[in-house]
């Protein structure tokens, strides 16, 4: 059993960035009432599955040490992306946060960072269960 | 840490209405006032919003793009809005001019008790928010339970 695989990298990250997005969130309800504010979005997924590659179509194959690592660039530098959102509609003070859209996202952003937590906590669960399971 | 600096930015949210719910307050209290310290009637308050980055410490001044999008909300200031006062023909009001008329503080009470309403609104997204976030930084806490 490869203990230091893919996953709890990946689960990591994905908790990570779910942390950015609530960051993003907390801004974008905060300015709310703030003339001009822009609402502001935070994108991770393409970079995640891009780094995650599950078919395995977007890395070279390595058969020696000394190859190089083409496209699996591996968790550590993923870079989200954050914009303003495109389909904000503007209010008469040029604000285009929608507060409800907000609690939404806000939402949805909790549930499933709570299902990250529990995600890694099975995978623990797991390597526990192996390590403990002797005799 | 991301999810203490949402907390923060939610703070900062919650402050910056407060100090909008107290200009209102002073206005529904002013509406009658027509004495003040910098002479003539009361004048309308109305606090205006801006946004910063959120960047407290040194560190987070270092980091990247992503923290220049998480922006706090402050009250920058408390501006005296300069509008006419309206003219109430009171002959008896100590006040009153040699016309008899009085002036009025230009204070529209309805409008005020809308922007409360809108204020406490937006109060009450930021404490939701906070409490979100909150659950968040506990849920984490229960990694490897």
């Amino acid at each position: 059993m490869n203990v230091n695989d893919k996953t709890l990298q990946a689960l990591a990250a994905a908790a990570k960035f779910r942390e950015m997005r609530q960051e993003i969130i907390s801004s974008n309800i905060a300015n709310s009432e703030v003339p001009g504010y822009k609402s502001k979005r935070l994108d991770f997924e393409e970079a995640l599955s891009r780094a995650l590659d599950v078919d395995g179509e977007l890395t070279m194959k390595m058969e020696d040490q000394k190859h190089f690592n083409v496209g699996n660039g591996g968790f550590n530098n993923l870079q989200p992306e954050t914009y303003e959102d495109p389909n904000g509609i503007v209010s008469e003070n040029g604000n285009t946060v929608d507060v409800q859209e907000e609690m939404a996202l806000q939402a949805e952003n909790k549930i499933m960072y709570d299902a990250i937590v529990q995600m890694m906590n099975k995978k623990l669960g797991l390597m526990k269960y192996v390590i403990t399971s002797e005799r | 840490m991301d999810l203490l600096k949402s907390m923060r930015i939610s703070s900062s949210g919650l402050r910056a209405n407060l100090k909008r719910t107290e200009a209102i307050n002073s206005n529904i209290a002013n509406a009658q006032t027509t004495r003040t310290a910098e002479g003539g009637p009361y004048r309308r308050k109305e606090v205006v919003f801006g946004s910063e980055p959120a960047r407290d410490t040194f560190s987070e001044v270092l980091e990247g793009e992503i923290d220049a999008q998480a922006q706090e909300v402050h009250a920058t200031e408390v501006v005296s809005v300069n509008e006419a006062p309206i003219l109430k023909y009171d002959p008896t009001h100590p006040d009153a001019n040699k016309e008899g008329y009085v002036a009025m503080p230009n204070i529209n009470v309805m409008k005020e008790m809308a922007d409360l309403i809108s204020a406490q609104r937006a109060y009450e997204a930021n404490i939701k928010t906070l409490g979100v976030t909150k659950g968040m930084a506990m849920k984490a806490l229960e990694i490897g339970r």
